[in-house]
């Protein structure tokens, strides 16, 4: 086999030797084709495999980890909860539309192929700055996309974040999480149970859409690949998976399964793959009987993406049913192989084996790389000079910053009230939805902080795991677990490799902390586009429950006249990053001090002050501080044209970032209980002023609060139109 | 006499649970759900033709519904006056199957809005009788093509008829947009002249819980059972 042909498979040579020897022949190349979609990074982790054993994936409400379609954890009674998080980050790219409507679609299939319902998504999605060319066109496909999959099938989008930065100009991140409803008894796993069992498929038919899809996902960029990589971008339609969800749910509940697996990245191949891998099991599977849309060679249905698919496996009895029920939903169907004992994976064409390999080389002999990496370099303290900066300044700064304005230009876009559970739409600190026909509630969040991250991989990465911590806590909601997607720039670079590792050992030592094990996730490398790598971006979906709905705390003001408190430590202002960045003080990341080291103890004693608090009815309505600080905070707690009249001894302290960082709104009867609830548990607390109508005061300075109202809530579709 | 309703479900409906939660729960009678391709149905006071992407919105939103096998039946219980109402897809087949005048057409901004809206009773009729006059009702709407569109006759006729049920007004608060689809003289909601063929954009069935946002969309089953 020429080398060429093997390195436009995106294998190395050496890998390739080691298949080579393993199979003592040459490879034909369907099969060449299988390797290059199982051995890259989108499929075996290679890179990150090693650190990611690290990761607690298990704790006492922990059903299923990773290693299936999604985690799934227990809510008591017999709910289940399964959710997951995937990138689609460079399909988002070349076509943002398809991309990012496909990364819901594949999310989506993710979750109800274990038999669980979706009830919410959510995202994370990063653009380069609005300035540049192809920003807009990006954000507008992007969010187009993600609104047009959801909303059509159903599923309400609760929650997310939307940041610009310039490292994401031409490499722009869509991250989309999904979370369903499982009934513990009734939850599918990949894993065939019998020897025979029929394979069967179910969707919409196989196109040339997506192919090498899974190792373009691996793939470093230059901007003159776009136009080529295009057809590699897979198509959606959202009432096909409308249809295949519900037709593959009602398969389930009637018991006519036994197994599911997806076919997402890397199609076929890999869904096949899996399940002889998960049963220890073989497969045969006869590619003549695979449903088409077009005429394909054997090697391009091996390597399809087309949307849409399922491959399940059912007891032959089940046959006439099965069709019977995809058939009322108008769904292709066909039995296309049988599991068999002989623990190889073999696809046949034209009465010839195309494919004959054992699943031991393919998934067991995968390759594994423990990379060089750097760690960063311990940065030296140094104070910054804050004396010419005024607080209208700092507010303008924030309100002509994207990142801080209103996004309800995006969150309208997206139906989030479908399906009559949504309890907190996106935009505030979580989305909320109700576990239909219980009390019990689910709140979930995405999250990151890429600045924090780069300045210090290991802090930044406690203080992400953190945010999402709080802001489920604001909600009283407790967290229970994570799924995390990590979007890092090329690992042959050592420096991002130690961003990587120490960024895992981050997540590892805040999810040991907070209890919330890691069930599911994703890694996406090698994201960077003419050798600019984008800042590392560790998203976390974290997600909690509250079995009460009453019990759950509004993030926006209820009462004017009621007090607001500060919860938590500030951030000293030469080490509060978003404030030195923004407020335009340090512009070069190797300007920044080093991060404070982060409490986590103090995290969750203040998160207990919450909840307790909460239980005790005594919490009005609490936001976490986050980037922009209290100032920040505040602007999102507006409701109803209630502002806020408050005092502080340093202006600055509005805007610094905070550790356990909480606004809460108090009725001023409540407040000497509240107050020594918090001195007895010895959490300080900060009075900092009240809730008023229709206006914002800061140490007595009045500010037209319909100037500052009408900024913040409608000029992020000014700008980025 | 309890109430009896059905809803019923086409390939791409993503409200019909939500409208059968909304009837179970505020009708206390009996609800049926009926599939697209039956050909009977049930003798009920009250049918609704639930939100979604019927047949995926191809061809036009509705255009493919209105052609399904059950709707010969929904029409047959039209006629025999008894109450329909379309929300949303809904709203939208309805107009393809002509039981209401004009078409739903492409939001003015051509975006999706998924947010809430604010009406306000216009002409009162059976679906609207619980309402107060001026009383502002606060309902999620989430549509592509929801800007409702008529000739001047029509809309004429609609006026000298009274058929216009709702129209978008301004909420109490600063932060509320009126009229945000672009719909002829902010029409929300349609019935047709005999008036027991409600449509409307706005998704009462996501606002009459407890835990929902607001609670105004139990006005409608309110009215009609009163």
């Amino acid at each position: 086999m020429n080398e060429e042909l093997i390195l436009q498979h995106g294998l190395t040579l050496d890998e390739f030797q080691v298949i080579r020897k393993y199979l003592n022949r040459d490879l034909s190349i369907e099969e060449l084709g299988i390797f290059s979609a199982m051995w890259n990074e989108h499929c075996c982790y290679k890179t990150s495999k090693k650190w990611l054993k690290k990761l607690p994936t298990d704790n006492e409400i922990v059903i299923q980890g990773p290693g299936e379609n999604a985690g799934v954890i227990d809510l008591k009674d017999n709910d289940g909860i399964a959710f997951k998080i995937e990138s689609h980050n460079h399909p988002s790219y070349i076509e943002p539309f398809n991309g990012s409507a496909t990364g819901v679609g594949g999310i989506l299939r993710d979750i109800f192929t274990m038999g669980a319902r979706p009830i919410a998504t959510l995202d994370s999605i990063r653009f380069g700055l609005i300035e540049t060319e192809k920003t807009k066109y990006l954000l507008n496909g992007v969010v187009h996309g993600i609104g047009h999959y959801g909303n059509c099938i159903g599923i309400p989008n609760i929650g997310g974040e939307c940041e610009f930065e310039s490292t994401y100009d031409f490499n722009n991140l869509v991250n989309a999480m999904a979370v369903g409803h499982v009934q513990k008894d009734k939850i599918f796993y990949s894993k065939p149970k019998s020897i025979g069992g029929l394979i069967v498929y179910i969707g919409s038919k196989t196109g040339k859409d997506g192919i090498h899809g899974a190792s373009m996902a691996s793939d470093v960029f230059s901007e003159e690949d776009e136009d080529e990589k295009r057809p590699s971008v897979q198509v959606g339609d959202p009432f096909m998976e409308k249809l295949l969800m519900e037709g593959c749910l009602e398969l389930m509940s009637s018991g006519l399964i036994e197994s599911m697996q997806d076919m997402g990245a890397a199609g076929i191949t890999s869904s096949s793959v899996e399940m002889a891998s998960k049963g220890n099991v073989g497969v045969h599977i006869n590619l003549d009987k695979v449903p088409l849309r077009q005429p394909l060679s054997a090697y391009e249905i091996l390597l399809s993406e087309s949307q849409e698919r399922m491959l399940a496996v059912i007891d032959k009895k089940n046959n006439h049913k099965v069709r019977e029920i995809l058939q009322k939903w108008q769904i292709d169907y066909e039995v296309i192989g049988e599991i068999t004992d002989t623990k190889r994976v073999v696809f046949e064409s034209n009465n010839k084996k195309v494919v004959d390999l054992p699943v031991e080389i393919i998934v067991d002999d995968a390759p594994e790389y423990d990379r060089e990496f750097y760690i960063p370099r311990k940065r030296k303290n140094k104070d910054f000079d804050f004396s010419k900066i005024k607080l209208e300044d700092m507010i303008i700064n924030l309100l002509t910053n994207l990142n801080y304005l209103d996004k309800s230009w995006v969150f309208d876009q997206y139906d989030s009230t479908v399906m009559g559970d949504t309890i907190r739409e996106p935009g505030q600190s979580s989305g909320i939805v109700k576990i239909h026909g219980t009390q019990k509630v689910i709140g979930a969040c995405t999250d990151c902080n890429p600045l924090y991250i780069r300045i210090n991989p290991y802090e930044g990465m406690k203080y992400t795991v953190a945010e999402s911590y709080r802001n489920l806590i604001a909600c009283n909601i407790n967290p229970l677990a994570i799924t995390n997607n990590l979007n890092f720039a090329s690992p042959l670079d050592p420096n991002i490799m130690g961003e990587l590792v120490l960024s895992i050992h981050g997540l590892k030592t805040a999810a040991v902390k907070f209890n919330t094990p890691i069930v599911s996730g994703n890694v996406s490398l090698y994201n960077q586009t003419n050798e600019i790598p984008i800042k590392p971006t560790p998203v976390i979906g974290m997600v909690g429950s509250n079995m009460d709905l009453n019990k759950i705390n509004t993030n926006k003001f209820c009462e004017i006249g009621n007090k607001i408190l500060i919860l938590g430590k500030q951030l000293a202002k030469n080490c509060s990053p978003y404030l030195l960045q923004d407020q335009k003080i340090a512009f070069n990341i190797f300007e920044f001090n080093d991060l404070e080291v982060l409490d986590l103890d103090f995290e969750k004693k203040i998160a207990n002050c919450v909840l307790e608090l909460s239980d005790l009815k005594c919490i009005m309505s609490c936001n976490d501080i986050s980037r922009g600080g209290i100032f920040s905070a505040l602007l999102k707690m507006q409701y109803k044209d209630m502002g806020f009249r408050v005092k502080v001894p340093d202006p600055i302290d509005l805007f610094c970032e905070y550790s356990a960082g909480y606004v809460i709104e108090i009725r001023s009867k409540d407040f000497e209980e509240v107050t020594s609830f918090l001195t007895k548990k010895g959490a300080e607390y900060l009075e900092i002023g009240e809730i008023i109508k229709e206006g914002i005061e800061i140490n007595s300075k009045k500010f037209d609060y319909f100037d500052i109202m009408n900024k913040y809530r409608n000029d992020f579709e000014k700008i980025i139109s | 006499m309890s109430f009896k309703s059905a809803v019923i479900t086409f390939p791409g409906s993503n409200c019909d649970r939500d409208a059968l939660c909304y009837l179970k729960d505020l009708t206390k009678g009996e609800v049926h759900n009926i599939w697209h391709e039956e050909t009977s149905l049930p003798k009920v006071d009250l049918v609704i033709l639930p939100g979604g992407f019927s047949f995926g919105d191809y061809l036009r939103s509705g255009a493919m519904a209105s052609k399904s096998k059950i709707i010969d039946e929904v029409v047959k219980h039209a006629n025999d006056n008894r109450y329909l109402l379309g929300i949303c897809n809904g709203f939208q087949i309805l107009t393809e199957i002509g039981l209401l005048e004009g078409a739903l057409i492409r939001n003015k901004k051509l975006k999706f809005l998924g947010k809430n809206c604010f009406i306000k009773k216009k002409f009162k009729n059976n679906f609207n009788s619980s309402i107060k006059d001026n009383q502002i009702l606060q309902i999620p709407i989430a549509h592509n093509e929801g800007n409702f569109y008529c000739d001047i006759e029509t809309l004429n006729l609609l006026k000298n008829n009274e058929q216009i049920a709702f129209e978008y007004c301004k909420g109490e608060f600063s932060n509320t947009e009126e009229n945000m689809n672009g719909s002829i003289e902010a029409i929300a909601g349609i019935t047709n002249k005999k008036k027991n063929v409600l449509g409307m954009m706005p998704h009462p069935e996501r606002a009459y819980s407890d835990f929902h946002q607001s609670q105004d969309g139990r006005l409608i089953i309110e009215s009609l059972i009163s």
